[in-house]
């Protein structure tokens, strides 16, 4: 299989403390990789890397093999790559539709048409509505379109920021703790959710998580971070029997 | 089988029809309130002294708007706009009184002038935001009020005095200028209302709201920041070339003021920033206020800051936003029942005061 998004030996520095020390990971096309750590091993920052919001001090990211590192974070969405954020992070004043519209704004076109509303600006905007619906439909947030997000339940708000990574038409989307805050129900329901948007999207997945169930049971791949470096990496099961990552998380009398 | 049907539970078509009806409830209203701005003239309690009267009303309602662009849809707080205003005057002054062009010519060339100079200042305080920005553009203004004082061109406090205005050769009054501002107004609230739906409007929207997501969504914010300064500020030109030549005089005593930029900022924030009709009522308030308070003029200051206080409190999205709050929530609910199918969608109704915050568009 080939890879997706790549990234080698990136180091990350903020003043003394070493964020991200030499971390390489390879994401496959099409699978759903899972990258997991305790607190503060680098997880986001390596994930704000790979989106370019954060300037690594050494190292390589590849996106399909070319080399990304500068590009600046508005550019990644138009090369297929969409992401959420650790906290939600929606336009809360705005509706769900809108938020999903937003996130379609690659696919918009040039400003002056657009401010004019010209028939074919009119005619996308049209084709761009038309697909939030659809979205919403597989996200199970139709009913709720026109409601300010602010306003909405917090699984629902999970579902519209995942809706509008979608909308941009991604190969691959990074999700930052899709499943925080969220209890076993929606849990559930959110991990049907990714691997339907997988499964029938052919969309690759590269997300960071700490339930651990929503991992195992969600990620072909899992690599594993700990103090901002590489722990190991592997198949659930694999990963899951290592003696280095039981004492990451459990302490070392666990795994001895 | 019949269960299938229901299963979706929400029928697209009614909902879809019932917007497109509130959508033309909103236009029409806005098209009634331009008709009777220009049929204002006709009746007969209408005196000359009026349409100077109601023009410079309509300036304030255009630099307002060129304000809520910024400051309402993109979240940049200008204290400065009065320097574009400034800047669309002398651009206006300087044409009619060296090169004698039509004023229709001298307006869109202090949109341009203004809107230039905001570009650059957008790149300028590309890295500035919330207080700093307002810090900014009031330094902004200082520095334009500088510039009329002292650089020669512009004439300091003597100022420069206009021939009387003319449209494609033929001279205008105060009622013909009425016009003209009135046809300004309606050009450029068409403008903004086409600007804040659009994809660009969105994109401003986003950055006001999350800079970060907006960019994880492919937002240029370097391109739509500037873009936001520039119309913005080319807007508020447009307001300032048409205040140059109504008054037909233009000097650094009048525009170096930093009160200007202070009244527009508050005319944009009391009427609702991020509403279409905001600056409409919010400019009217302040550009009157002095004109009903009469002989306590002077006064006006004391109770705009009052008002400004009062609606930062108790309704900091503005006038406008308040009142559009039962009817919007009204229509809301019709959307519900059309979409539960639980009413027929079509029904008469009255939505009036929904248009004045422009269809619930935050």
């Amino acid at each position: 299989m080939a890879s997706h998004l790549r990234c080698e030996d990136i180091v990350v520095r903020f003043g003394g403390v070493v964020a991200c020390d030499k971390v390489s990971i390879d994401v496959e096309e099409g699978k759903i990789v899972g990258l997991i750590g305790p607190n503060g091993a680098g997880k986001t920052t390596l994930f704000n890397v790979l989106t370019r919001f954060q300037d690594h001090d050494v190292g390589h990211v590849y996106y399909r093999g070319e080399i990304i590192d500068r590009k600046r974070p508005f550019e990644i969405v138009s090369m297929g790559m969409a992401r959420t954020f650790q906290n939600i992070n929606l336009f809360g004043e705005q509706s769900a539709l809108d938020n999903i519209l937003i996130g379609a704004h690659r696919l918009t076109g040039s400003a002056l048409p657009n401010i004019y509303s010209f028939p074919g600006a009119r005619q996308r905007e049209r084709e761009l509505a038309r697909r939030a619906g659809e979205i919403a439909e597989m996200l199970g947030i139709s009913d709720v379109l026109d409601d300010p997000v602010k306003s909405l339940p917090y699984g629902s708000q999970k579902r519209v920021e995942i809706a509008r990574a979608l909308a941009s038409n991604p190969k691959l989307i990074l999700l930052d703790e899709p499943v925080a805050g969220c209890n076993d129900e929606e849990t559930a329901e959110l991990r049907d959710v990714v691997q339907r948007i997988n499964r029938e999207l052919g969309v690759t997945i590269l997300m960071v998580e700490h339930d651990m169930s929503m991992v195992m049971n969600c990620c072909e791949y899992i690599y594993v971070m700990n103090f901002g470096s590489n722990l190991a990496q592997g198949t659930p099961a694999e990963v899951r029997s290592n003696a280095s990552v039981i004492s990451a998380y459990l302490g070392e009398e666990a795994a001895a | 089988m019949a269960n299938e049907e229901r299963v979706p539970g929400r029928n697209v078509a009614a909902v879809a029809a019932l917007k497109k009806r509130f959508a033309s409830q909103n236009a029409v209203l806005v098209i009634l309130l331009f008709v009777t701005l220009l049929i204002m003239p006709l009746f007969p309690g209408f005196k000359g002294w009026m349409a100077g009267q109601a023009s410079l009303v309509i300036i304030y309602v255009l630099a307002a708007q060129g304000v809520s662009i910024l400051t309402g849809y993109t979240g940049l707080v200008s204290v400065g706009h009065g320097g574009f205003l400034a800047i669309g005057a002398y651009a206006a002054a300087l044409l009619v009184k060296y090169y004698g062009v039509d004023i229709v010519t001298c307006i869109i060339a202090g949109g341009v002038a203004a809107g230039f100079v905001g570009m650059l200042l957008g790149l300028v305080f590309l890295r500035l935001a919330g207080p700093f920005m307002a810090i900014g553009t009031l330094g902004f203004a200082f520095f334009v009020g500088a510039i009329v004082n002292n650089v020669e061109i512009f004439q300091g406090r003597t100022g420069i005095s206009l021939p009387p205005n003319k449209v494609l050769g033929l001279q205008i009054g105060d009622t013909g200028f009425y016009y003209v501002s009135v046809v300004v107004l309606g050009l450029v609230t068409l403008f903004i209302f086409s600007l804040v739906r659009s994809s660009v409007g969105r994109a401003f929207k986003a950055l006001r709201d999350s800079e970060k997501a907006a960019q994880s969504c492919g937002v240029n914010r370097l391109f739509y920041r500037t873009l936001a300064f520039t119309i913005s500020a080319a807007i508020t030109g447009i307001a300032g070339a048409l205040n140059g030549l109504i008054t037909q005089y233009v000097s650094s005593e009048v525009y170096s003021d930093i009160w200007y930029s202070v009244d527009i900022l508050v005319a944009t924030v009391v009427g609702g920033s991020a509403t279409l009709m905001g600056p409409l009522v919010g400019g009217a308030f302040v550009a009157m206020l002095p004109f009903f308070l009469e002989t306590l003029a002077d006064f006006s200051f004391i109770l705009k800051g009052v008002v400004l206080i009062a609606v930062l409190m108790f309704a900091p999205a503005g006038v406008c936003e308040v009142v559009a709050r039962p009817f919007r929530a009204y229509r809301r609910r019709r959307i519900e029942e059309a979409a539960s199918g639980s009413t027929p969608a079509a029904r008469p109704d009255v939505g009036a005061g929904v248009v004045l915050a422009g269809k619930g568009n935050p």
